[in-house]
This record gives structure tokens, C-alpha cells and sequence, in this order.
């Protein structure tokens, strides 16, 4: 049985991850393939992976869009006529047959032409391109606060889980799990915008407006975090190389940051992948919470306005962000960990 | 709970008496969802949809007596008590979630055991396909759909249950292709056993435990989800009594009225921990029981 304390997501990619290494039954002293071929590998499943997924989406929208109402319909909005709707028709090329208008849809997203923004007839990729830089420096706070938060505190945590103290602070990040990050996001609002006056709520205003947002930002995943890195540093405490090391001397503190945190963390690969995705849905909250002129809130307001080239232009850069980052760690994990690399050509 | 009973009666190798299930995180966790389950029921026999109607000479007033009658939690900027509107929300909230988990698990079990049994490209497909949508994050796939679909609650029901599986299925996958190795289904399959005999009758029983933890999981997943999308408008229709339509109203009061932001929230928030507490207890409870074997 896998070990469910990792939560599901996380004991899944490693379940699956670990099986080739396992099932080749190379112990390392065979001939291993030279990295480059597993890198390559990596980078062409994942490819494929990011091609499928944006042809899925973008067949997706395109029919349940044609399926579920009158796009020229949205276009003309409520005062339009009969005649606006032909003139919009004819325009967008909505007079010809639906597999014509979808070969002609897909030969523009190739070039990733998404069209005009319905709104303002903005270049709908290069409304995303302007609010990429206002994400990005939410997210990135975000994660590096998450990290050198919960790393540490794991760690100690993971060391001696029996103690009282620790006992009760994992309790509290228990219970922090159960909050949704909009809510941390509306009580941090009340305490120090709204009692406290000490911060801005709303906006990008320099640092003093980034602590509440990256604080609300962190707490979807920082609860997560800490509890698998918890989870894997004490059943690395038990494992028969700590004991070799303690046997030599080492003191409790080299035990648990040199070793037992370092094999923590290859265990974790899976979800610091997977938390870029969480931080893009986190991020879509947070910077609607606090009117953050970011992706996501563009996201957010173009989904209401049924501005489908803005919501299009969005969904693409978002899946091709979260493939990136997820590429990154694989393949500096395939660096770092010899056991993930496939040993048969 | 089932499974949770099961493992009462099964786990006699320890000495220590106990109440209830043998994992006090399942306990406590199966209590508070009880409470809430218990609320729902009362909510869908007894409280009349009049009790959701509201009146405007007793806006915004904290928890406590009013010109109009007791309000437990106080009422809202239309004067709406929100005692009975936290009552409301809970057929949207849990229902759509509930649902949602339903079929997501349902989906997911299916793609993962035949990913699990076939060695061919129905595997390498499954496989794709799991990780390919895994990665991407739910709320934006949802917001689409939303957006497209419409709202209401079917629609978000099933868009939440569509896209969520991936999660499900490559657990299922993972455990599914363990148990395929075993001597036992090596035998069933020797003796003639059907492929769909060997998978249901053979093989789910072992990953039932696996199911229900993912389930009380995904089911917390889905109600932050549910509630994230009618917190950004575009969930449940605006009149709607869904807790994440009362924490949106909130926003704008949040200096008036602090209890319309709190109640809400404690809902979601109970719910939650409910759930991840009865995940974490099931996990843990086949975990002993996976131990009492090995011993």
C-alpha cells in the first residue's frame, strides 16, 4: 500500500515515477544510459504531453462554445439586429461550415493567434504579456516564502514527532490544511487593513502590498508542504543509513539537515511539480482578493465577459508555464537522483 | 464507514479499548460530518425557502435579538438571517461536492484499473491522458467550463467531477498494477476468470481503502473548489444560498458586518477539516491493518 500520509497527489507521481527504476532492477553498477537520452526523453514525453493537452482544450472550447450558443450572438451583444449579426457572421468567417471554421481556428492557434480581445480590441496575447510580470512577482514571493517556511519547519517537526510541542504544531498545520486560502486571504483583510490599518488591501503598491496577497498566496500550500516533508524526514530517521552516521558521531543537527532532510526532499520531487499548479489556481484567487492586476484576474474578468480570444490567450500561457516548471524539475531531479534515471536504452 | 467497522472488528491484536473506530482522527472526523449531515436533513424537512427571505429594516445586525425576531449568526446586508442561509448552502455546497466526488471517483476507478490491466496502447493512452491533464490546474479548467456551460448546479457538478479524475485514476492505476501481480490473480486467471471478474471481484476489494481516502480527499477538494468559483462569481447563481456567494457578499462589509465573512467561512472550513479527517483516519486505519498482516 502506498503510504497515504502523503497526501494522494503526492504518493501518486512517486508510485508512478518510481516504477521503471524499480521494475529494470538496474542497481546502478550496470551500464546506464548517458543523461543526455534521459533528458531528451523527458522533454519529448512532456512535449507531447503539452501538445495534446492544448489541442484538447482549444477542440473543447471551440465546439462547446458553437454547441452552447450564437458566438456573433455574444459579439453583437443585446442591441444587435439580424443584419449586425450577418455583417459579425460574415466578418469571423461564421457562414462557413462548422470542420471548415475549426481547421481555420486551429491553423491560427498554431501560431498561437488568438484574435482580438472582444472588449477592447486588444491583441488578446498581448493583454496576457502585460500582466505576466505582475503574476510572476506574486508567485515567485509566494513560493520562495512557502519553501523557506515550511521546509524548515517539517524538518523539525519530521525529527522527533512524538514530542508534546510537536504534536500540538502539527495539529495546527492540520487545521490550517482545512482553510481555504480565500478565507486566510478575507481574515488577513480584516486584521491588518481593516483593525490594524498597517497594510494596503488592494493592488500593486510596492512591497507593502505584496506581504498580505503572498501571505494568502503561500497558506494554499504551505500546510501541504510541510506535511509531506514532515512525513519523509522521519521515516528518513529510521532508515538504517542515519543509524550508520549517528554510529560515527554525527550530532543530531548534521543527522537531520545533512541527511535526513537531504533524502526528504528527493522524495518531494513529485509535489514541488505539481505545486506550480497549485500556485497558478492559488493566484487566480488571491489576485481577485486583492484586486491584483495580474493573469488571473484578467482570467477571472474575461471569463465573465464571455471574452473568449483573452480567456484562450490566458488558459495557453498558463499550460505552458505549468509544463515548463514541471519539465524543470524533472529534469533537475534527473540529475540529482540516479534512481529516476531508466537504465534500459 | 463500512470499511471503518470492518476494521474495528477485525483489528482485536490491540489490548487498548476503544471507542468507535480505532482512530481518533476518524472519530472526531466522522462526528462533525454526521453534525453536518444531520444539519443538511433537518435544513431539507423542516426549514421553509420563506426562512431565506429577507428583511430590510434589520440589515447588517450582529449575532443576537433584533426588531425582528433572534437571529443566531446575525443577518446580512438584504437582512437575510444567516443562520438559516448557512443552513441553505448546504444542499449547494455539499451536494455539488458530494456529487462530484461520486463520479469523479467513479471515473477515476475505471480509467485506472483498465490502464492497470492492459500492457498495450490502451495503457499508453491512459497514461497520457492522466498526465497530461493532471498537471493543469482544476479552477482554470472549471472556469472555462463554467464560462462556456453555464452555471447552475448541474453544470458545475458535472464539470467539477469531469475534470478532477486524472487524480484519481493514477492512485488507482499505481495500487491496481500491484494487486495484478499477486499469486491470488495469477490463480483467478489460470482458472478462466473473466477480465472484468478478475478486476471487480478480485482486485477492487484491495484498493477500497485506497478509494475512500481519496474520496473524503477530493470531496474537501471539491467544496474549496465549488466555493472558489461562486467566490469569483461565477459558481452558483448570485441569489443562491452557496457559502461562497455569503463569503463574496462579505467582502464589501468586511468592516460593518465581520460575522457575514465568519460564518461562511466556518462552514467551509468545519466541512473540510470533517473530511480530511476521516481521509486521514481511514489511511491510517489500513495502514495498521496492512501492519497486523505483515506481523
Amino acid at each position: 500500500m502506498t503510504d497515504v500520509t502523503k497526501g494522494p497527489d503526492g504518493a501518486a507521481e512517486t508510485a508512478v515515477e518510481a516504477q521503471p527504476a524499480v521494475s529494470g532492477g538496474a542497481r546502478g553498477d550496470e551500464e546506464t544510459v548517458p543523461i543526455a537520452l534521459n533528458v531528451a526523453r523527458t522533454l519529448g514525453r512532456r512535449l507531447l504531453e503539452l501538445l495534446v493537452l492544448l489541442i484538447g482544450i482549444s477542440t473543447l472550447l471551440f465546439f462547446l462554445l458553437r454547441l452552447t450558443g450564437d458566438p456573433a450572438a455574444v459579439l453583437a451583444g443585446e442591441t444587435g439586429d439580424q443584419e449586425q449579426l450577418e455583417l459579425i457572421r460574415k466578418q469571423y468567417g461564421m457562414d462557413k461550415p462548422l470542420i471548415v471554421q475549426y481547421g481555420v481556428f486551429l491553423s491560427q492557434v498554431v501560431v498561437l493567434d488568438f484574435g482580438r480581445s472582444l472588449a477592447n480590441a486588444q491583441d488578446a496575447l498581448g493583454l496576457v504579456f502585460e500582466r505576466l510580470p505582475t503574476s510572476f512577482t506574486l508567485v515567485i514571493i509566494a513560493f520562495t516564502a512557502n519553501l523557506a517556511f515550511s521546509i524548515p519547519l517539517g524538518a523539525w517537526l519530521g525529527s522527533r514527532p512524538d514530542r508534546q510541542t510537536r504534536k500540538l504544531v502539527a495539529t495546527g498545520v492540520f487545521i490550517a490544511q482545512g482553510i481555504p486560502g480565500y478565507i486566510t486571504g478575507l481574515v488577513l483583510i480584516q486584521i491588518f487593513a481593516v483593525e490594524l490599518r498597517w497594510l494596503p488591501s488592494i493592488g500593486n503598491q510596492g512591497p507593502a502590498s505584496w506581504i498580505m496577497p503572498a501571505l494568502t498566496l503561500a497558506s494554499f500550500q504551505a500546510p501541504h508542504v510541510i506535511r509531506v516533508i514532515s512525513a519523509n524526514v522521519s521515516e528518513a530517521m529510521r532508515e538504517d543509513f542515519i543509524r550508520t552516521a549517528r554510529a560515527n558521531g554525527a550530532g543530531f543537527n548534521t543527522l537531520l539537515w545533512r541527511h535526513a532532510l537531504k533524502n526528504a526532499m528527493l522524495g518531494a520531487t513529485a509535489l514541488i511539480g505539481t505545486q506550480v499548479a497549485f500556485l497558478l489556481s492559488g493566484s487566480i484567487i488571491t489576485e481577485v482578493i486583492f484586486a491584483w492586476p495580474g493573469l488571473g484576474r484578467l482570467l477571472v474578468t474575461s471569463v465573465q465577459t464571455l471574452d473568449f480570444p483573452v480567456v484562450q490567450a490566458a488558459v495557453f500561457c498558463i499550460a505552458i508555464f505549468v509544463f515548463i516548471a514541471i519539465t524543470a524539475t524533472d529534469i533537475v531531479f534527473l540529475f540529482i537522483d540516479p534512481r529516476l534515471r531508466r537504465q534500459r536504452a | 464507514m463500512t470499511d471503518a467497522t470492518a476494521a474495528k472488528s477485525q483489528a482485536g491484536f490491540k489490548e487498548k479499548r476503544r471507542i468507535g473506530t480505532g482512530s481518533t482522527q476518524l472519530n472526531l472526523g466522522l462526528v462533525i460530518f454526521s453534525m453536518i449531515i444531520i444539519a443538511l436533513i433537518i435544513q431539507g424537512l423542516f426549514i421553509p425557502s420563506s426562512a431565506l427571505d429577507g428583511e430590510l429594516t434589520v440589515r447588517l445586525k450582529p449575532p443576537g435579538m433584533t426588531s425582528n425576531g433572534f437571529h443566531l449568526f446575525g443577518t446580512d446586508q438584504l437582512g437575510r438571517d444567516l443562520f438559516f442561509r448557512v443552513m441553505g448552502g448546504l444542499p449547494w455546497s455539499l451536494g455539488i461536492a458530494g456529487l462530484a466526488t461520486c463520479i469523479l471517483a467513479t471515473i477515476g476507478t475505471l480509467v485506472g484499473l483498465v490502464g492497470a490491466w492492459y500492457e498495450n496502447f490502451i495503457r499508453t493512452t491512459v497514461l497520457l491522458t492522466i498526465s497530461t491533464f493532471i498537471a493543469f490546474p482544476f479552477l482554470v479548467l472549471a472556469l472555462v467550463m463554467v464560462a462556456v456551460i453555464g452555471r447552475g448546479f448541474w453544470p458545475i457538478t458535472l464539470t467539477l467531477g469531469i475534470i478532477a479524475w486524472p487524480v484519481v485514476a493514477r492512485v488507482i492505476y499505481a495500487e491496481g498494477r500491484g494487486i495484478l501481480q499477486r499469486e491470488y490473480v495469477l490463480a483467478a486467471k489460470l482458472f478462466g476468470v473473466s477480465k472484468w471478474s478478475i478486476l471487480f471481484v478480485h482486485v477492487l476489494p484491495g484498493i477500497r481503502p485506497t478509494i475512500l481516502v481519496m474520496a473524503a480527499f477530493l470531496f474537501a477538494v471539491m467544496l474549496i473548489i465549488e466555493s472558489a468559483l461562486s467566490f469569483l462569481g461565477l459558481g452558483a447563481p448570485l441569489n443562491a444560498p452557496s457559502w461562497g456567494n455569503m463569503l463574496s457578499d462579505s467582502r464589501q462589509y468586511l468592516i460593518n458586518a465581520p460575522w457575514m465573512m465568519f460564518v461562511p467561512a466556518g462552514a467551509i472550513v468545519s466541512a473540510v477539516i470533517s473530511l480530511n479527517l476521516i481521509s486521514d483516519g481511514v489511511a491510517e486505519i489500513s495502514r495498521m491493518r496492512a501492519r497486523a498482516v505483515e506481523i
